[in-house]
């Protein structure tokens, strides 16, 4: 009797040590299950989650997604992780992910972690369960480190949008562009958000400027949910610094902005403050914006011709969710969230089953043209990032100008209009 | 660079001030510690954003409406959630603490959590002061911070309620024995110390945007104050104020600014474990003699 309990528990012990996975093989009339844990109340969590509800239904209304010989729809369940939030523990946002893993079982993950630190300890997470997995916010390098050192434990995990480093060389191309345009030569004043993504962006910045001889005035970082930005102006008008380069996601990130204007800073703003990308917020802050170059991380929420896809997104988007949603869309993560969804569709059509590894060989192989431009995966699971939409996908530089036009300025080859000098700027 | 410092350091220490009056101002006549004075701040915010943009009221009416809702609401606060706890702090700060924990957190849920939700300046524009462009936001909230210390001196030394404020603070029995309603004074002073939140809110919150975060900012903000110069007294918050104000600003200007936070963080250990009743406190002075 007592060798039966314990063989039974043996037994028991060994079917727990193997973690749910997703279903091989789908029955017919079986729909697709996307998961998208992520930040829902940031705005890049929101229109993301709003991005890829739009490409479930396209799909859907087109019959579903051809897996071997049957059709399946897709169905994508949310969870708020609230990762953005200043003092959520990555515990937290990790449980969130793991309870919409086991209660909706889904194929693949979609979107993804929004904070780079979550992302990280994610990553574990997401290989016990070997689950395709497309991050399209989460902008850390150490990501395609992992995957590339680790391959066979981190193979499930792909990035579509712009990472660090790749932002890093958009915003030192800007810099390079102002230098030529005005003849702004000497000094940069960086302040970044004190999270894992903005630093590496502003240090691969700094080293960029260092390299073309910039001179860079000083590297000021904050915690999220600063709102007092008044020490680095200072400083940046006694060193007469001539850009400020800011990198920030968080939404007080805009009262930087206000204060630079209010104490009148005669430097060009230029780097990535999230709600200043927004097609809203030259009215948000009052025309306050004039001026400011900033990045549209990956096209799409702002449309550019040389993309027609990115020009047709923003119109639909406007159908969809109404055009004040339309005007509110943010710069960082709506083009890949909706793209993750195709790219998905697409690899379960080509491996004809969702078998996650056979869904893996799938993605890497993965060659189309999206919202965000031409898209490819490296050997490190991430997408190529660059000035030519044909090539590889896009991110651009706009500057705002009188009355409220965001004017596409970077990269020269998809440019729409010419850089403008503040009147603010000695 | 120090002409900026003098003058940002005291628009900075006057927004301490500001946030940080109300918090005391209960608490010193009351004795309760009001854990939803972030809420109540942010609370604020979002009812003259939502007067504005909904109901199109001029900013004046929409200013006067709200600090007589939040008010109310402090008052309204004292009778339903803290006459039942009164007296046992722990209850009160649990009480008040979720009272705020719920209203920022209804906002949340609400979806009131993007860089949308502005207030507009009182009026626009810059002017020089020794070199340094200051705006005219900044100088109404140096104007106000000033105008309600003014405000508080003489409201508790002239007028009838004031003097019941000062009555129940100084000794609260003998307070009762000549008339004076313990719980009616400090249902009031929860009322005036929510409106003040309210005016702080008001002023400050144009500088930026209505983040809901910023609410447990603005609680960690009052107590901290409150903790340094003393919960219950006005001149120490004023000093702590400025104390804090310049070390901050000092601190990010000439260290790091990551680094401004940890100042908060800093006075209250010190001064913990130095003076714990605060620069200028007086509530538990004599036992810490002995």
């Amino acid at each position: 009797m007592k060798k039966g309990i314990f063989f039974g528990f043996l037994v028991l012990v060994f079917l727990m040590s193997f973690p749910f996975t997703s279903h091989a093989q789908l029955k017919p009339g079986q729909p697709i299950v996307i998961g998208v844990p992520t930040a829902l109340g940031s705005i890049e969590g929101r229109d993301g989650w709003m991005a890829i509800q739009m490409a479930v239904e396209e799909i859907n209304a087109k019959g579903g997604v051809q897996v071997g010989s049957t059709k399946h729809k897709i169905e994508a369940y949310s969870i708020d992780t609230r990762e953005h939030e200043p003092g959520i523990p990555v515990h937290d946002a990790l449980t969130a992910a793991e309870k919409l893993i086991l209660e909706k079982k889904p194929h693949a993950i979609a979107l993804g972690n929004f904070r780079s630190e979550v992302l990280l300890a994610t990553m574990d997470l997401i290989s016990k369960y070997k689950l395709p997995y497309i991050c399209c916010i989460a902008m850390t390098p150490l990501l395609q480190k992992k995957v590339s050192e680790e391959y066979d434990k981190y193979k499930y995990i792909f990035r579509n949008c712009l990472n660090a480093p790749q932002l890093a060389s958009y915003l030192g191309g800007v810099m390079g562009f102002i230098r030529k345009e005005f003849g702004l030569t000497n000094k940069a004043y960086i302040i970044t958000q004190d999270v894992l993504w903005a630093k590496a962006t502003g240090q691969g910045l700094q080293g960029w400027l260092k390299g073309n001889a910039w001179e860079v005035a000083a590297f000021d970082t904050y915690a999220t949910g600063a709102s007092d930005f008044s020490p680095s102006l200072i400083k940046a008008r006694a060193q007469n610094a001539q850009v400020i380069v800011p990198i920030f996601d968080m939404p007080q990130s805009g009262i930087l902005l206000k204060q630079a204007r209010a104490m009148q800073i005669p430097a060009m703003l230029s780097g990535f403050i999230s709600p200043v990308s927004c097609e809203n917020a030259w009215g948000v802050f009052e025309g306050e914006v004039d001026g400011m170059i900033n990045m549209v991380y990956e096209v799409g929420p702002i449309p550019v011709k040389a993309v027609p896809k990115s020009v047709e997104f923003n119109q639909n988007y406007g159908k969809r969710w109404g055009e004040k949603a339309r005007t509110e869309l943010s710069g960082h993560g709506p083009g890949p969230s909706y793209d993750s969804i195709y790219i998905l569709a697409n690899a379960f059509e080509r491996a004809k089953t969702v078998e996650p590894d056979a869904v893996v060989k799938a993605l890497e192989q993965t060659d189309m043209q999206g919202v965000v431009g031409r898209i490819r995966f490296g050997k490190d699971h991430q997408v190529a990032y660059g000035v030519d939409p044909k090539e590889t996908a896009l991110g651009v530089g706009f500057q705002w100008v009188k009355p409220g036009k965001r004017v596409v300025i970077y990269p020269d080859i998809v440019a729409e209009g010419k850089i403008q000098r503040p009147a603010y700027v000695k | 660079m120090i002409p900026s410092i003098i003058i940002y350091g005291l628009v900075n220490s006057v927004i301490l001030a500001l946030i940080a009056m109300g918090f005391s101002l209960t608490f010193g006549i009351s004795g309760v510690a009001n854990f939803a004075y972030g809420g109540f701040y942010i609370l604020s915010g979002f009812i003259v954003w939502m007067l504005l943009n909904y109901l199109n009221f001029p900013l004046v009416l929409a200013i006067i409406v709200t600090i007589g809702v939040v008010g109310l609401l402090g008052f309204v606060t004292y009778w339903v959630i803290l006459l039942r706890v009164r007296g046992i702090p722990l209850s009160e700060v649990i009480a008040t603490f979720a009272l705020g924990v719920g209203i920022l957190e209804l906002f949340r849920w609400m979806g009131f959590v993007t860089y949308e939700f502005t207030l507009p300046y009182l009026k626009k524009g810059t002017i020089m002061i020794v070199g340094v462009p200051l705006d005219y936001q900044r100088l109404f909230i140096i104007g106000i911070g000033l105008g309600l210390v003014l405000f508080l001196y003489f409201f508790t030394h002239y007028t009838r309620i004031g003097l019941a404020f000062r009555g129940i603070a100084q000794n609260e029995r003998t307070a009762i024995s000549l008339g004076i309603k313990s719980d009616w004074t400090a249902a009031l002073s929860l009322a005036f110390g929510s409106a003040m939140a309210s005016v702080a809110a008001i002023v400050i919150l144009p500088l930026g945007i209505i983040s809901i975060n910023t609410g447990y900012e603005v609680l960690l903000i009052a107590v901290a104050v409150g903790i340094v110069g003393g919960l219950e007294s006005v001149p120490g918050i004023l000093v702590a104020s400025l104390i804090l104000g310049y070390a901050q600003i000092i601190t990010g200007t000439y260290f790091k600014p990551e680094w401004m936070m940890v100042v908060y963080l800093a006075a209250i250990v010190l001064v913990l474990a130095i003076k714990p009743s605060g620069l200028f406190g007086k509530f538990k002075e004599l036992e810490e003699r002995v």
